[in-house]
């Protein structure tokens, strides 16, 4: 395949070679040994002084300083993919965290500082989000929140950030975030076995008994999958299928073969990039061109996943047969005017977050729970005073959960009002009340939501706590 | 259906992709000597050509011309500008392998800055479901594999009668004796790029219809398949790949139906092991 080597053989001298010049040579090399030696343990020392005062660096710098300067602009990092199979998340939350901050500086910014937004894409990967946080915190000055997060690669990056001292609201609902303290560490969305369960229950809702279950082989998709397999044994349904998608891979349809053979009444899905528009392609075409109903997790709620899937199997099958849980959020009032304001205000702006119906970004749990979590984080600022984490953290929670005698707020301009008034506040944003457990966990409550054939979302019901109980193992 | 009738179904028209861009590929190696690795890299950058022109609202068709213009010209300027002046100086071949890893990664992620991370389709119906004694297709994939055989029969013709198939052989073969036989070897080298990468945005195209939706890094694994069915048909032979992308294809496939399908492509490389142990210049390879 390639060419040979041009190593030749070197001829043979003279075998005899003088002894005295053998000895002088072995004598030489052992100088030369030596010199080496001498050269490379100088060289060893040289780089781990090097290593050491790089890993020192890394653990002082970044992160969140005591306090910021007068006027300077204080950053909120959305830590996310913006490339990978993932790459719909990081715009999403982008596009949150622009109207936000862009609402916080009209109100006057918290303190005196403006607030900015920065990335660092993660591309849904542990490996690839280290360094990308490791960086984030090497470069970004005033970093005081980090949003996103999400299960691809949180299980890698909390530890990092929450080293750092760095207050980050995040996206994941893995069960490990459930009973470990990470004093930084603030989740405004449900575990991952609770949205099982809440696809469990539309399932029951919807009278289907059969069930097949197609998730991505990423570490987000799976951790429904055991506590899918468990409620759906607990609601009495059956699992006719279990397929697992390599969101590597082009095409599923052996995959989609299976679904087809064990005639499910709905699919149970969450592979997202570009796999489940091509599933269900391939499925619609096995299945003598007709759509089996599918129940989605909240990740479907996106203009970029309808889009993707519209596309793939048609905008009116897709939405007559698509369903999925989503946390209850407002659709209307002060909250919901205040937020749909703020995102609006930033339409068109925000790079990859063009496509599809934008509304969609009104129920995105992403940009809802995060946009509540970046006010919550502004408000706990102003209430405390100081940009030093060390004071505002403990407002967090106090906001959030309220105290007795607070004034309920649905806006940072709002609460900062009333905060200058010298009352107490307690903020209720679009994602609703916020109920922070000793572990910063706030689950909310869970809707069902649907696509109209134009894209926006449509709420078809709620799922009552009871509800989630009577499925959950 | 039977599953094992299906997935030699879905095998055959994994293996019509395939043995496009394997035939492109070891035709660019067998006459240039580059392992491009960038190959599959170009190929996306050509499904994002044709997604653009399909959605300034021409037919797929349309833009799959314009994608193969394009990366027939990009392959054409990778060479002139990055890899012709690596072996003017006498690089190793390792060199040239990891500079054109490097230009995959150029290309891949400049893709990915022009057109942002997310996943796209093109508009277009994939038409109506066939039904081929238990075998199961729609018109877009039966398109695909007559698009697949034909160019097929393209290169055996370009190979086996034609003056520039006939040079480019001679090449591949042997690129001084070639010179001192009159050829003009640098002439046939930059029209074996142009030729080669405009299969590459072909392959590039009909891999995006096939697979519904994609996105710049579609490809990843897909190069990895290439590489495979290439080996296995034994290096540098245009029959050779097309054999390999039919047994690539087939045992991704079939072995999917069977075991789990995360395992596909392990199969496939275990493959391509056992023949390289048995037989290491492929199944059409020369015996050394």
């Amino acid at each position: 395949m390639f060419e040979s080597s041009d190593l030749a053989a070197q001829a043979a001298g003279p075998c005899h070679a003088p002894i005295r010049y053998a000895r002088s040579h072995r004598a030489g090399q052992r100088h030369w040994l030596r010199l080496t030696g001498q050269r490379r343990w100088l060289r060893l020392t040289r780089t781990a002084a090097m290593l050491t005062l790089t890993a020192a660096l890394a653990a002082c710098g970044g992160g969140s300083s005591p306090s910021a300067a007068a006027g300077s602009t204080l950053l909120f990092a959305d830590v996310a993919p913006f490339s990978g199979p993932d790459a719909a998340l990081g715009p999403i939350y982008l596009v949150s965290c622009d109207g936000t901050t862009n609402a916080i500086n009209k109100a006057g910014g918290i303190l005196g500082h403006k607030v900015a937004c920065t990335t660092a894409d993660t591309r849904g990967e542990p490996a690839d989000a280290v360094p990308a946080v490791g960086n984030l915190f090497a470069t970004a000055k005033n970093l005081e929140l980090v949003i996103g997060c999400t299960s691809d690669e949180a299980a890698s990056v909390v530890p990092v950030i929450n080293q750092h001292k760095t207050v980050m609201f995040c996206m994941t609902g893995q069960s490990e975030f459930d009973h470990v303290m990470y004093p930084y560490f603030y989740r405004l969305v449900p575990p991952d076995l609770a949205e099982s369960y809440a696809m469990t229950v539309i399932a029951q809702r919807l009278g289907y008994h059969k069930i097949a279950l197609a998730f991505g082989n990423d570490i987000g998709s799976q951790t429904f999958v055991q506590p899918a397999i468990a409620a759906i044994a607990k609601a009495g349904l059956t699992l006719v299928a279990n397929e697992t998608l390599d969101l590597n891979a082009t095409t599923f349809r052996t995959e989609a073969a299976k679904i087809v053979a064990a005639h499910p009444d709905a699919i149970m899905t969450e592979a997202l990039g570009s796999a489940d528009p091509t599933l269900l392609a391939e499925i619609k075409q096995l299945n003598n061109n007709k759509m089996i109903p599918v129940i989605g997790t909240s990740a479907a709620i996106s203009p970029v996943f309808y889009s993707a899937c519209a596309k793939a199997v048609g905008a009116a099958d897709f939405a007559a047969n698509f369903h999925a849980d989503n946390l209850v959020t407002a659709t209307s009032g002060p909250a919901y005017d205040a937020f749909t304001g703020s995102l609006l205000a930033v339409k068109g702006k925000v790079s990859g977050a063009q496509t599809g119906d934008f509304t969609t970004y009104f129920t995105a749990p992403g940009a809802v729970h995060l946009y509540d979590g970046m006010n919550l984080a502004a408000l706990a600022m102003v209430a405390a005073g100081s940009t030093d984490v060390a004071k505002w953290k403990p407002w967090i929670a106090t906001i959030g959960n309220g105290v007795p005698g607070a004034v309920v707020v649905s806006s940072f301009a709002e609460g900062v009002a009333a905060l200058k008034k010298g009352e107490k506040i307690r903020y209720i944003g679009p994602g609703g009340p916020t109920s922070f457990d000793a572990y910063h966990d706030s689950p909310g409550i869970f809707q069902i939501d649907t696509y109209s054939t134009a894209g926006a979302v449509v709420v078809a019901g709620n799922i009552s706590a009871a509800e989630l109980r009577a499925v959950s193992p | 259906m039977s599953l094992l009738l299906a997935s030699v179904g879905f095998g055959l028209i994994t293996s019509a992709v395939l043995a496009i861009a394997a035939v492109a590929f070891t035709l660019q190696f067998a006459v240039t000597d580059v392992l491009n690795l960038a190959f599959a890299a170009v190929m996306t950058a050509g499904a994002f050509i044709a997604y653009l022109v399909n959605q300034s609202g021409y037919p797929v068709w349309a833009g799959l011309v314009a994608a193969m213009a394009a990366c027939s010209l990009l392959s054409v300027l990778l060479n002139y500008f990055v890899y012709a002046p690596f072996q003017r100086r006498g690089s190793a071949p390792i060199t040239l392998v990891i500079v054109s890893l490097g230009m995959a990664l150029i290309v891949e992620f400049g893709t990915a800055a022009i057109v942002g991370g997310i996943s796209v389709s093109y508009s277009m119906s994939q038409g109506s479901t066939v039904g081929l004694g238990g075998l199961v297709f729609t018109t877009v994939q039966l398109v695909i594999m007559a698009v697949s055989v034909l160019v097929m029969g393209f290169v055996h013709v370009l190979l086996r009668y034609t003056r520039l198939g006939k040079a480019m052989r001679a090449t591949a073969a042997n690129r001084m004796l070639a010179r001192s036989c009159g050829i003009r070897a640098s002439r046939v080298i930059a029209t074996t790029w142009a030729l080669t990468g405009a299969l590459c945005g072909l392959a590039g195209t009909v891999f995006a219809i096939d697979v519904g939706s994609f996105d710049p890094s579609s490809t990843d694994i897909f190069l990895i398949l290439i590489l495979a069915a290439v080996f296995l048909g034994g290096p540098g032979n245009a029959y050779g790949a097309m054999l390999g992308a039919l047994v690539i294809g087939l045992a991704t496939e079939v072995s999917a139906a069977y075991i789990q399908p995360d395992y596909k492509y392990v199969v496939a490389f275990v493959l391509l092991l056992a023949m390289l142990a048995v037989r290491p210049a492929g199944l059409l390879g020369a015996r050394t």
